[in-house]
């Protein structure tokens, strides 16, 4: 098309000899010169609009053909501003909520670690721990001496990682001269040259590095970025983690964020030893490090598979070996009844724990989006139908002239194509932003940023929209043919139309999707509801919470320390109480035990646990928390380490290991028996580790009076807002040791939230979702519904005129939307109790057949069917049948 | 359809006619534009109208098609002027363009001459 050969010069040319001959043959008429000349450009006509069409029809003509079609989508678009801004809000809020969800899915679920050959890593699983140990997960995590054994072995997996966080949460870092948090692990040499990770600055660990534990780190690209702000000259400046100098060698190449399950770890360092950088923080047990403690299972282990090594192959090298170094500590033979535990081996490709973390809620969260498009493309179809079935005279008449399907397929196309663009752009602004926040809700650290993946599924809904609304509305469009441009009636003619059943079909499907999400998300926003308004058992507003985490060798030092800066704390202005405890409420843990009562293991009635969770608590720990004393007395200053050991119970604990009987003046203790203290009180049940958990046993002992000196966690009721005494919190504890942050510091409410965000996010998001797919139904009903009255205005006029009475007609037009209505329901609600049953394990306090949810999930629909079919019933009531008739 | 009567006589050419008068007129020898429009004029003793514009747009078109070529060269009184004459193709084109409108016209004239003897405008 855009081949030219010839010039527009030339074409001029040309029209100016042609002038010049006319104007000679004239002359030779008898005509003078100038009149001749005159004729000559009269009879030619207008010469500008000649060459004007030699231009277009030549170089232009496509670019033409195009622009005229677009010119002409827009202009018929424009003609119908309601239709276009519904089709195009349909389409952004459908395709920009599938994108969101699919961009935290892909970055999630679907994308590998950005290591070479990721498909080769494993991770190291044990069935169990063996009897004795303590682990950080009874699955994942082995001793130092186990991994030592089978790196030792070496074969089938080479390199072995361990890898080893520094802290629960984050650790303590200073840089120049302020302390702060960040998440720093502790990892063999091989780690970064056995996961092939890049290091665009400086280099890795070596093996050397790990056998002289060198106080070496990298850092992540992102905290390099976030602190460092990209400068080279990182590397050689000297990091305090814990107090302890590290040097900076290297950075990881970027989006590398570590191998840790929901966070991103900003900086690594080669396994140590020493007690102040113990593996997750822990104070040292009888003196000794993770190293140097077989009892401890605290590592992860990461490998990669030797060349020519399947995975079976692998587990059946070390497997004799794993088992000799777990069992070494039980003296190499299992205890009577006990299995031996067995290794396996676990895909490593994608992030580790975020598949069990987030799988199910995102899968499902995919499942309601994708619903929610269907919904919305579906509505598109239908509104486009309907728009162009009620073009269809206009289609047929310009067939009649002449215009072939071709041309009218493209401009279908086009204006479909206008449709999906435009719709596209803003599904992409609006997903970029949901993503923002979904990322922000859900706490995901890792890079949420769309990548190619999200870009292509993006199109790939898009390109099937577009081809889907340019074709789907052109079989009616064209279905008239020529022909029936000769039917003189629009009465007649778009009877035919009206009678299209596929319509009736996807209202009735749309409503029956309807249903299902409103189910879902009924079910979810009630379980929110619950977990909201679930007591907690205490008072927390006004609490705020942060921990510290002296560097403090020795016990009494440690017990000085607490003492003295519950003392500083205590006399800031405006704070009311201040206590200290070792676990942090609503952290999502607790250090769970036997626990002797009256110097021996207590017999439970049928059968039940004998699990208690205990803690340690300073000083007025219940009265600051606002948790009732039921009997006896709370902790308080004149409980001492010289004074009788004094424990606290709960209500679970006294009713089922002291049943019947007054509590206080019993003792309890660790199985160890090691320990013993006294029951001074009980109180009330209150939650401990998260919102929805039930209660369970619980023992409190005594800061002062028990041994330790490790991390503290320090609760404050404060007068005002909570956050605000933190300037002066963190300042107190500086002015006892300067490396010290303030961990973490929140609210006791916020803290507690924590362990219910993701229920949260979760219900959010479906509550959004099931209103996104109530209003789109809505408009797709009515739009049917309105179009359907419009097309039988004609027959209405009719029915009318020999006396049918506008009740009648009303009826008429409600009773089919409540036949579509009572269709969909048949089919929506077996499938939302479908829905229902795999959404269990994602409810509290409701049942997957919960009736109020169905019961709303129902009246809903049926209120937005009857509200979408009022107006245009309304409106065919009030058609008068004598202009309905004359109409024509 | 698109026929309409001018006041002296002269008649607006059909569509797609003037593709077919422009291959004919060529067949007489190479011409320029200027010429084959006044040799169709003409040639229909002056009952066709040829529109100017559209002439240079159907001769490009018919150079489009390969059916025509053209050079420029100079007229009988030594003016500039863009010469057409006719392909090979373009009179396979013509005879084949010549003998459906010969069918056509001839089967209009047994329709509108049957019975009545009734007179076609065109005549």
């Amino acid at each position: 098309m855009f081949k030219q050969k010839r010039s527009a010069e030339d074409f001029a040319e040309e029209i100016k000899a042609h002038l010049e001959l006319e104007a000679d043959d004239l002359k030779s008429d008898g005509l003078s010169d100038d009149e001749a000349r005159r004729k000559a450009r009269s009879e030619f006509g207008n010469v500008r609009a000649a060459q004007e069409r030699f231009y277009l029809k030549g170089r232009w003509m496509a670019l033409d053909k195009l622009l005229r079609n677009l010119r002409f989508g827009l202009r018929s678009l424009r003609h119908s501003p309601g239709f276009a801004a519904t089709a195009i809000l349909t389409l952004a809020l459908g395709i920009g909520a599938n994108t969101a969800v699919f961009s935290v899915m892909n970055a999630v679920l679907l994308k590998s670690l950005p290591v070479s050959d990721p498909d080769r890593l494993v991770y190291l699983r044990t069935s169990n721990a063996p009897p004795g140990t303590g682990t950080i997960d009874s699955n994942q995590t082995f001793s130092y001496a186990v991994y030592d054994a089978l790196r030792q072995h070496g074969g089938a997996l080479s390199p072995l990682m361990a890898f080893v966080p520094l802290s629960g949460s984050k650790v303590a870092v200073r840089y120049g001269a302020q302390p702060e948090e960040a998440e720093g692990d502790m990892v063999s040499g091989a780690f970064f040259s056995g996961l092939g990770v890049n290091l665009p600055l400086g280099r890795g660990f070596s093996d050397q590095d790990e056998t002289d534990h060198a106080p070496i780190a990298v850092i992540s690209y992102n905290y390099w970025t976030r602190r460092f702000a990209r400068t080279p000259d990182v590397l050689g400046k000297t990091l305090f983690v814990n107090g302890v100098p590290v040097t900076i060698v290297g950075v990881s190449a970027e989006g590398f964020e570590g191998v840790e399950g929901s966070g991103s770890t900003d900086f690594w360092i080669p396994l140590q030893s020493r007690r102040e950088l113990n593996a997750w923080g822990n104070p040292l047990e009888d003196g000794k490090t993770y190293i140097a403690d077989p009892k401890w299972w605290c590592l992860r282990m990461i490998g990669r598979l030797a060349p020519g090594v399947g995975r079976a192959q692998a587990v059946a090298q070390l497997q004799p070996v794993f088992q000799a170094a777990a069992l070494a500590i039980a003296g190499g033979m299992p205890m009577a009844g006990e299995k031996p535990p067995v290794l396996s081996l676990a895909d490593a490709k994608s992030f580790p724990g975020y598949d069990t973390q987030y799988g199910s809620p995102l899968r499902i969260l995919m499942a309601m989006v994708g619903l929610v498009l269907l919904i919305a493309l579906a509505n598109v179809v239908m509104l486009l139908t309907a728009r162009n079935a009620a073009r269809q005279r206009e289609f047929s008449v310009r067939q009649a002239l002449g215009a072939g399907r071709g041309e009218l397929l493209r401009q279908l196309l086009t204006e479909s194509v206008i449709l999906v663009s435009v719709g596209g752009a803003l599904a992409w602004g609006f997903a970029e932003m949901a993503t923002r926040m979904l990322g922000q809700w859900a706490q995901i650290e890792s890079s949420l940023a769309p990548d190619r993946t999200v870009l292509l599924f993006t199109l790939g809904v898009l390109m099937v929209a577009g081809v889907l609304f340019g074709l789907a509305p052109m079989r009616v469009a064209l279905a008239g043919g020529a022909t029936l441009a000769l039917k003189t009636s629009a009465a007649t003619s778009n009877t035919d139309a009206g009678k299209s059943s596929t319509g009736r079909i996807i209202v009735t499907l749309q409503l029956a999707m309807c249903v299902v999400l409103l189910v879902g998300a009924g079910l979810l926003l009630r379980t929110l509801r619950n977990l909201e308004n679930t007591p907690l058992g205490m008072n927390v507003d006004g609490l705020v919470v942060f921990g510290v985490k002296p560097d403090i060798p020795s016990i009494p030092q440690g017990r000085a320390f607490y003492q003295n800066l519950i003392g500083k704390l205590r006399v800031l202005p405006g704070v009311e109480s201040v206590t200290v405890s070792e676990e942090r409420l609503g952290a999502g843990w607790s250090d769970n035990s036997d626990m002797m009562v009256d110097g021996r293991l207590p017999q439970v009635a049928n059968g039940g646990s004998r699990t208690v969770r205990s803690n340690v608590a300073g000083p007025g720990f219940f009265s600051t928390l606002g948790v009732p004393v039921l009997a006896g007395r709370d902790f308080a200053d004149s409980d001492t380490a010289s004074s009788p050991h004094a424990g606290i119970i709960n209500e679970q604990f006294a009713q089922r290991f002291l049943p019947n009987m007054n509590p206080l003046g019993h003792t309890i203790g660790p199985d160890n028996g090691q320990y013993t203290m006294t029951i001074v009180g009980v109180v009330k049940d209150h939650k401990y580790r998260s919102i929805d958990e039930a209660p369970i046993p619980m023992a409190w002992y005594e800061y002062a009076q028990i041994p330790m000196s490790g991390p503290m966690t320090v609760e404050m009721r404060v007068h005002g807002d909570p956050l605000a005494i933190l300037p002066a919190a963190r300042k107190a504890v500086q002015q006892l040791d300067p490396n010290l942050p303030l961990i973490q510091p929140i609210t006791q409410r916020a803290q507690f939230d924590t362990t219910i965000s993701q229920h949260i996010l979760f219900a959010r998001l479906a509550g959004f979702f099931g209103f996104l797919a109530v209003v789109l139904v809505a408009t797709g009903l009515y739009g049917t519904l309105s179009y359907r009255v419009n097309m039988r205005t004609a027959e209405i006029g009719v029915r009318m005129a020999v006396g049918a009475r506008r009740g009648q007609v009303v009826w008429m037009i409600l009773k089919d939307s409540l036949l579509l209505t009572t269709v969909g329901l048949v089919i929506g609600i077996p499938l939302a109790m479908l829905v229902g049953r795999a959404l269990t394990s994602s409810l509290f306090g409701v049942k997957p057949l919960d009736a109020v949810t169905y019961l709303l999930a129902i009246a809903s629909v049926a209120l937005v069917a009857l509200a979408a079919s009022a107006v245009p019933a309304a409106r065919a009531a009030s058609v008068d049948p004598m202009r309905a008739l004359r109409t024509e | 359809m698109a026929t309409q009567e001018n006041k002296d006589d002269r008649i607006a050419l059909l569509q797609g006619t003037l593709d077919l008068l422009i291959l004919k007129t060529l067949v007489l020898g190479p011409s320029h534009g200027q010429g084959v429009a006044r040799l169709i004029q003409r040639q229909s003793e002056d009952v066709f109208l040829v529109d100017h514009g559209s002439l240079y747009i159907a001769l490009q078109r018919l150079e489009d098609k390969k059916w025509i070529r053209a050079k420029w060269g100079l007229s009988e009184n030594n003016r500039k002027a863009r010469f057409y004459s006719l392909t090979p193709s373009g009179r396979a084109q013509l005879a084949e363009k010549a003998g459906e409108w010969q069918r056509l016209t001839r089967a209009m004239g047994l329709i509108l001459n049957a019975g009545q003897g009734m007179q076609g405008e065109e005549a």
